[in-house]
């Protein structure tokens, strides 16, 4: 598991270090492209309705943004932990209770005014999505308990949650599926532009923004770097190893919690079982294809969500299966890490 | 055999000097831009220990690579008998009669001598395994040649001595004619080193050859016939032990320049270090007492005691060294003054605060600098750059943090001077650490330990891997922390350089300390019986 290369090779310029990208980007769009062919459709007509969606009109690129902040979130979420070490693979269960305990706040305070309600909601989220992790953290700190195992398994507990929440305790029989009641209006991202677009965006972009700087330039960020580059080095000069793990997941949580309180305060208005989706996958295919690299993760995760919308105008206009896109993305994923490989053979060669 | 050689070797061309067993002719390796071995030329004659000195980087061991096929050379023949042969990899060398023995042994810990000894080759009992045969052979060899060993002893209880043995007896069984030994005497005591050399010369009675690859000007002397010395990946000179002397040895080693004097005066102290018995311990007894250390006990990573019952202690200005074979408790103890292992019982009294069961990161508020005897283990952040490691364990002081973050310009003017004070090669200060040569990644590991101007300096084997003007910088740099008051613990494989630079030793065995000797005092092989447990103080 730890074997996955999580750093560029060192000592490329930055276009060279860019290449493989752009490479393993073009072997993934070819080899999908001769399955698309086998398939009976015209991959070019495919291709440009996957990746001119998002650009043509004002409503993809606002339907792109909306997607790029779970995506953006869930990358965070699973690349804060990485960087000292450790695997969040919980994204989606602090997503799913971060949504639950928002929608809580929205329906049981849903009287309040929105200056009040809003931000209460959002904390709560936040806050929730943390403890979460923190369950595994401290599993993991106390009993020695491996995170990637207890992350997952508390997904599975959170798809109960939900259940239980939307279908019993605050379900919606109107609804037609498993989801709760709205919560109050003040409870809803105010909307920005036409098309309207959900100032989750907005909050979105500085968390990021306050991640990159906070793990690249602060004290906390400097040990969680130091932890995840050498956990004996970092323990031996003195930073509390254990203590930097737990902290990194319970960010990583609050994080995905976030991303929960967000989609519910502007995309649905409510707790909806399934709206997990598949971002938790997504998020950990972009921290990989950013290799660890906070700062890469924002762009990563855009070029994922601009994929992602393509995806249903390719069904809609050549015919191809949108799970086509997912194979795009994991080729890529794949030719990235390929990538590692054949550096360093080259690298070997030339010596 | 012999015969077979001498007939073999009469060639046209072969060097006037007589009967090669083997030559090695423009040798070229380069990795990338760095050329590690330019165009060497060297030639072993038949039943002679031969020495290949030089410094770290000359292409001593790179050479020898090349030689057993784990290299394959840019240019270059290899000749044995002097005929050419082709060695692709250590298969072709082993079948061509080579034999190497690593520095890291290469051995199954759960099996037994016997069984170590013939892994890999085929018997011919096969497909039954009946080791009896390769038995008496195993104890014919180890009786002829001085290598006193059990075959059906389980090598993981060994000590590295007879691990050694072991795996000379492993090269010999196979048929060796020329034995590379790389580095052979790093752990081992005085007295072991002398049963080694004893052994050295039968093989070399009986007919074969012997490659001795050291950096020890002392030991050339003591065991070789003749040596080559390599320095930048050039052999500077070939010389016979009549003919030469450690002084013109060292001088060789480091080249001429007249800025290297001093260098050499040091590797000739240390090449002699006999001489310097008579001069009295430079610490006056009024001195402040830094650290004092009473009934310390500390556990191993299997939470086994490792270090009972130790207490010293260390004066302003003193250096305190502990000499002992690796794996003794140095690491448990060198740890639990550092802050980074809990003692399991006892006190520890830095400048008068008991300091047991404090964080590390008190310790080192305290003054506690501690270089680690793994570096790449316990010293460097690889994938981060050489500022952030310089930083490390000061990230929270107040002159890198400017409130909750690090302050990029004060960090970077410390890499600034770190670099050129301690002549770390890179392109910058942002290379990242994990990149550079072992030599530069212990300067860094040494700028970082001296600038924060240390109360108790613990050094594990810290000049390891260091070449001699490397090791010269850290004795000095040592000296200046000493000056300016600290207290230092060495702790050392290397008994050279514990009677040079320690005013007292302890010996530490099985975590005890067996002994105590002040300068003055100081006898190699006195200190080796007690490093090996067969006496011990009351």
């Amino acid at each position: 598991m730890t074997s996955i290369a999580i750093r560029a090779p060192r000592g490329l310029p930055a276009l060279g270090r860019l290449l493989p990208y752009v490479l393993a980007v073009l072997a993934a769009f070819a080899v999908a492209g001769i399955a698309i062919l086998a398939m009976g459709h015209d991959p070019l007509l495919a291709y440009r309705s996957i990746l001119t969606t998002s650009f043509k009109t004002p409503f993809g690129f606002v339907e792109t943004m909306h997607k790029w902040v779970p995506l953006v979130l869930q990358a965070v979420a699973f690349t804060i932990p990485l960087t000292a070490g450790k695997y969040n693979i919980g994204g989606e269960g602090q997503l799913l209770v971060g949504a639950t305990g928002a929608t809580a706040v929205g329906i049981l305070l849903s009287d309040l005014p929105m200056a009040a309600l809003l931000p209460l909601l959002i904390v709560t989220g936040t806050v929730v999505g943390g403890v979460w992790a923190g369950v595994a953290a401290w599993l993991m700190h106390r009993f020695g308990i491996n995170e990637i195992l207890s992350t997952v398994l508390l997904n599975f507990v959170s798809f109960g949650v939900v259940d239980y929440i939307a279908s019993e305790v605050w379900s919606d029989p109107a609804a037609g599926h498993p989801s709760t009641i709205p919560i109050g209006d003040g409870g809803l991202l105010p909307l920005l532009g036409r098309p309207p677009m959900h100032t989750g965006v907005i909050l979105a972009a500085v968390v990021v923004g306050v991640a990159i700087v906070w793990m690249r330039r602060s004290v906390g960020g400097y040990e969680l770097r130091a932890v995840g580059a050498n956990a004996r080095a970092a323990q031996v000069h003195g930073i509390r190893v254990g203590r930097v793990a737990v902290g990194a997941l319970v960010i990583g949580g609050a994080v995905a919690g976030l991303s929960g309180a967000i989609e519910v305060a502007g995309v649905h208005g409510k707790l909806l079982e399934g709206m997990q989706s598949n971002y938790l996958l997504l998020g950990i295919i972009i921290g990989l294809i950013a290799r660890g690299n906070i700062l890469a993760v924002p762009f990563v995760a855009f070029g994922i969500a601009v994929l992602e919308v393509g995806a249903s105008a390719m069904q809609r206009s050549a015919g191809v299966p949108s799970e086509m896109v997912l194979i795009v993305e994991a080729l890529i994923l794949v030719f990235v890490l390929l990538s590692d490989v054949l550096a360093a053979r080259l690298g070997r060669a030339r010596s | 055999m012999s015969e077979r050689r001498l007939s073999a070797t009469v060639e046209p061309g072969a060097t006037p000097a007589g009967l090669h067993l083997l030559e090695m002719r423009g040798i070229r390796k380069t990795f990338g831009p760095v050329v590690a071995l330019d165009g060497v030329d060297f030639e072993v004659g038949a039943r002679e220990v031969h020495g290949l000195l030089g410094g770290n980087g000359a292409g001593k061991t790179t050479l020898m690579n090349v030689l057993y096929g784990l290299y394959r050379p840019d240019a270059g023949s290899v000749h044995l008998d002097g005929r050419q042969v082709t060695i692709r990899a250590p298969r072709d060398a082993i079948a061509a009669g080579i034999g190497m023995v690593h520095q890291n042994f290469l051995q199954v810990d759960s099996y037994t001598v016997a069984e170590n000894i013939v892994l890999g080759t085929r018997q011919p009992t096969f497909p039954v395994l009946d080791l009896s045969a390769a038995k008496a052979r195993i104890a014919e060899l180890s009786e002829r040649f001085g290598l006193a060993v059990d075959p059906d002893v389980r090598v993981e209880n060994l000590s590295v001595g007879v691990r050694q043995r072991v795996e000379i007896l492993k090269a010999l069984f196979r048929g060796a004619r020329l034995l590379v030994l790389d580095e052979p005497t790093t752990n081992l005591t005085p007295q072991e080193v002398d049963a080694l050399f004893g052994s050295l010369r039968a093989i070399v009675e009986g007919g074969m050859s012997v490659i001795f690859i050291t950096h020890k000007i002392r030991e050339t002397m003591a065991v070789c016939d003749r040596m080559t010395i390599m320095r930048d990946g050039r052999r500077i000179a070939t010389l016979a032990r009549e003919e030469t002397s450690a002084r013109q040895l060292a001088a060789a080693m480091v080249g001429e320049a007249a800025e290297r004097e001093p260098v050499v005066a040091v590797v000739g102290e240390a090449a002699t270090v006999a001489d310097r018995q008579g001069e009295a311990p430079g610490v006056p007894e009024d001195a402040p007492r830094r650290i004092v250390v009473e009934g310390l006990s500390a556990h191993n990573d299997h939470g086994v005691r490792a270090v009972h019952d130790c207490s010293f202690e260390i004066r302003a200005g003193e250096i305190l060294g502990v000499a002992g074979v690796a794996g003794n408790g140095q690491v448990e103890l060198a740890e639990s003054l550092a802050g980074v292992r809990p003692a399991v019982a006892g006190r520890v009294l830095l400048d008068g605060v008991d300091m047991v069961g404090r964080p590390t990161a008190a310790w080192l508020e305290a003054g506690v600098a501690y270089v680690p005897e793994d570096r790449h283990r316990d010293g460097i952040l690889p994938t981060l750059s050489i500022a952030e490691n310089l930083i490390l364990g000061a990230q929270r002081s107040r002159r890198f943090r400017r409130g909750r973050f690090i302050d990029p310009g004060a960090a970077g003017a410390v890499a600034a001077v770190a670099m050129s004070t301690y002549e770390i090669k890179a392109s910058g200060a942002a290379t990242a650490a994990g990149t550079l040569s072992g030599g530069n990644m212990q300067r860094v590991i040494l700028a970082r330990t001296f600038s924060r101007r240390p109360g108790l300096l613990i050094l594990h084997n810290p000049t390891r891997g260091l070449d001699i003007r490397s090791t010269e910088f850290v004795y000095d740099r040592v000296r200046e922390a000493t000056q300016a008051g600290a207290a230092v613990l060495l702790l050392s494989e290397d008994l050279d350089e514990l009677t040079l630079l320690a005013d007292r030793i302890l010996v530490l065995y099985r975590g005890r300390i067996a002994g105590e000797r002040r300068r003055g005092g100081y006898d190699q092989y006195e200190l080796g019986r007690l490093m090996a447990g067969v006496e011990a103080d009351t």
